[in-house]
């Protein structure tokens, strides 16, 4: 069953390169890439190996909490995790869990990005050479551990995830605890950097590591240091604690590899809706006066905030983008010791990243594109409708955040100056994104497909559009943000001009992108469905 | 040289429709006079290209060659005005799954401007028509495949269009409900619209429909009045003599239980 599974993950890969040989080049891109690193963890292995051993194994304990962090976050907020292999393909095979397991967890460990940590890890292994190879031994397994723990724990995130996402109690909770998970990451980076880098490096940071290297999180990297010292039962534990976490999370994946067999994804959980919320939403004209005074309109505007309000994949998305805005304010202000007038960079950097995120938005909400189309000429509607229903609840988040940024830093006289950066950076970064989602739309996840799951390939895919969509961002945010800045670092009353140039150009550009993004939708709509399926 | 005007009878004119995907042609010039009034089923084997065809006669796909016109208004160049004329049924495609089976309809008939007084009248009788005020309040994506479909056939009414153009629009669905289905193709037709469907089923379309098309390999192998087509055969011989039979038919003698 294992070589069953493996040629069918490498057949379907191999079609799907042959299909889109664009895929292909960008796989290859990635080795290439991750192979020019491999030089870079040779001279990391030769730097370590000249520090004394709990130096050594601390700086590792580090940089392996720092890859299981992004093995679990990235793919849960970034890319969304390859799927070739995704259990619930089959289902209709009638095959069990147990006897897909070996074939998974192989396919799982044979991927570009395991590779390339396996590597890494192991090279710096070698860092221990001088402490004997029973050292040495025992460091090779504890990478091994480490990075099975990484692929692992990247899987099982991604599975109970998806699992939580699915009834609507569960997805209160899991959005409670990602949000206040996230909530929490300002105050524990300005606690633990509060006094500065460099303190919390020779005080706090060594305190943490060293509770790290007695969790399976660093634990593969302290048993080396730990057999090297003579603590031979210190390095027995540790690595058996390791082995037990990967054991554990190796059933914890085979659990849901059972329920997703027997699980279809696209059900809706049996909800019902007695009310008609498209009409209702359709009745509710005034907030946007003439602009949504359109039947089409309200219309598309009424479907997509019931999708904000209900679909998993626009959850995770819109979770996604507060990430950013969190980790400037409290990770790399404090981190780079920046004047705290940085700190108003973050409500900006989330009105941007609201209007960004929305770039691949006609993708996104394909699902029934073709009702929009084959309804006539109503591109500049639907494209409205869309940016409307982000507004709904994007103004209210960054007006959010900059009050709370106001609060924090008692500037109040900044505040003008702070409307108009956010106004400018949403309205710009929506109108750009309105127009790159028709423009250059790519695949996303369908409704019904996990919300965390990508084609090999697909994060290069996705990479134009980005870059197009990202350039035009940074070539139009300092024409609304500029005033801002030199309110902050000039004269207050810079501010009031800040408050309207953001709004006008905001404004503006939101309308402007919305108006071209609609003549483009109705002039390529022949070709959107062929470009978003 | 400029296509000859469309026949003043004809509710749908596709003139030299060709697709390509990659390597694969899957429409190789298709010419089609669909009459006003008429029930015009469509048939051909998998992969003949009968949902590219229609994909490409409803605004959904852009042909690579051709035209569509719809009661003489050409389809590419003046969407705004050919749009509303027509009612469309894809086979294969998504709804908006997070919608109730009500929403939908009501999503579909705003769409196309209409009052909301009217949309939410003509949205409860079909949902009594087809037999879906049970599933009104239900998430499209707890329906089942005829489910689906019969709200998806909904969408394509609520705006009375002249011409339906429907692909499998009997897949799945169960035979009390086809029933109801027939009865309202049927009756609209009666009335003056223009009907097009795509099936595999002969006998279906030797019973709904009083024009048929046989296409296959991305052309046109047979089409006009029914009994003409049949040339005096059962459709699905006929059928089959013009698309060929199984080049293979080899008895799979493993499979048999005793």
């Amino acid at each position: 069953m294992v070589a069953t599974v493996l040629t069918l993950k490498y057949r379907v890969v191999r079609h799907q390169l042959m299909r889109e040989w664009w895929r292909a080049l960008l796989l290859v891109g990635g080795a290439v890439w991750s192979l020019s690193l491999i030089p870079a963890a040779f001279w990391m292995q030769r730097m370590l190996s000249l520090e004394v051993a709990d130096v050594r194994s601390q700086i590792l304990v580090g940089a392996a909490a720092v890859c299981i962090l992004g093995w679990i976050v990235v793919p849960l907020l970034v890319t969304g995790l390859e799927d070739t292999l995704d259990p619930g393909r089959f289902a209709i095979f009638g095959v069990s869990a147990r006897s897909i397991m070996p074939g998974l967890t192989i396919a799982a460990a044979l991927t570009v990005p395991a590779l390339f940590f396996i590597a890494v890890f192991m090279i710096l292994a070698g860092s221990w050479r001088y402490d004997g190879s029973g050292v040495v031994a025992l460091a090779v397994v504890g990478s091994l551990l480490t990075v099975a723990l990484m692929a692992l724990g990247a899987r099982v995130a991604v599975a109970w995830s998806t699992r939580a996402l699915r009834s609507r109690r569960t997805r209160a909770i899991a959005l409670v605890t990602v949000v206040a998970s996230l909530g929490a990451v300002a105050p524990a980076g300005f606690i633990v950097l509060r006094a500065g880098i460099e303190s919390a490096a020779s005080y706090e940071l060594p305190v943490v590591l060293e509770w790290l290297g007695r969790t399976p999180v660093g634990a593969g990297m302290v048993a080396p240091e730990a057999l090297a010292s003579g603590d031979a039962w210190g390095a027995a534990w540790r690595v058996a604690m390791m082995v037990a976490a990967v054991w554990i999370l190796h059933r914890a994946w085979q659990d849901n590899v059972a329920y997703t067999l027997v699980h279809p994804l696209h059900r809706g959980g049996g909800a019902q809706r007695r009310s008609d919320a498209v009409l209702a939403g359709a009745a509710r004209r005034t907030l946007w006066g003439p602009l949504g005074s359109d039947s089409a309109t309200r219309a598309v505007r009424a479907r997509a905030l019931l999708y904000w309000a209900t679909d998993p994949r626009y959850l995770v998305g819109s979770v996604g983008v507060v990430a950013l805005p969190l980790v400037f304010f409290g990770l790399v202000v404090p981190m780079l010791d920046l004047d705290p007038r940085w700190a108003f960079g973050a409500p900006v950097i989330l009105a941007a990243s609201i209007g960004w995120g929305r770039h691949n938005d006609v993708a996104y909400d394909s699902s029934a594109l073709w009702m929009d189309v084959v309804a006539g000429r109503i591109g500049r509607q639907v494209m409205a409708a869309r940016t409307q229903a982000v507004l709904v609840w994007a103004l209210p988040a960054v007006g959010l955040a900059a009050l709370a940024i106001l609060a924090w830093s008692r500037l109040w006289e900044v505040a003008p100056g702070l409307i108009g950066a956010c106004v400018g950076a949403l309205g710009a970064t929506l109108g750009i994104s309105a127009v790159t989602s028709v423009v250059l739309p790519y695949r996303a996840p369908g409704p019904g497909e996990n919300p965390f799951g990508a084609e090999v390939g697909s994060v290069g895919a996705s990479l134009v559009a980005q870059l197009i969509s990202g350039a035009a961002m940074f070539a139009i945010l300092p024409l609304v943000t500029a005033p801002f800045v030199l309110a902050l670092a000039v004269d207050a009353r810079w501010g009031w001009v800040a408050l309207v140039t953001g709004v006008v150009l905001g404004v503006a550009a939101c309308v402007a992108g919305v108006r071209v993004a609609g003549s483009w939708y109705d002039r390529r709509s022949g070709r959107l469905l062929a470009g978003v399926s | 040289m400029p296509s000859p005007p469309p026949a003043p009878a004809s509710a749908l004119s596709l003139r030299g429709l060709h697709k390509r995907f990659g390597a694969t042609v899957a429409v190789a010039g298709i010419d089609l006079e669909i009459p006003t009034h008429s029930f015009y089923g469509v048939v051909g084997p998998n992969g003949a290209g009968k949902t590219t065809t229609l994909s490409m006669a409803t605004g959904l796909l852009e042909p690579d060659a051709g035209g569509v016109l719809v009661h003489g208004v050409d389809l590419w160049r003046e969407p705004a005005a050919a749009k509303p004329m027509l009612g469309v049924l894809p086979d294969g495609l998504h709804t908006f799954d997070r919608l109730t089976g009500a929403e939908l309809i009501s999503y579909a008939g705003l769409l196309r401007g209409m009052d909301r007084d009217v949309v939410r009248e003509r949205r409860d009788d079909l949902l009594a028509a087809l037999d879906l005020r049970q599933a009104g309040s239900t998430l499209v994506t707890d329906f089942s495949a005829g489910m689906t479909k019969k709200i998806a056939l909904a969408c394509a009414l609520v705006h009375a269009p002249r011409v339906l153009v429907l692909d499998e629009p009997f897949e799945a669905v169960d035979p009390v409900s086809a029933g109801a289905i027939r009865r309202i193709l049927q009756s609209f037709v009666a009335s003056g619209g223009t009907v097009v469907l795509s099936s595999h089923v002969m006998a279906l379309v030797e019973r709904l429909c009083d024009h048929v098309a046989v296409v296959g390999g991305g052309r046109v192998l047979a089409a006009g009045a029914i009994d003409e087509v049949r040339a005096g055969q059962d459709l699905e011989d006929r059928f089959v003599g013009l698309v060929g039979d199984v080049a293979d038919s080899r008895d799979l003698a493993w499979l048999r239980q005793s």
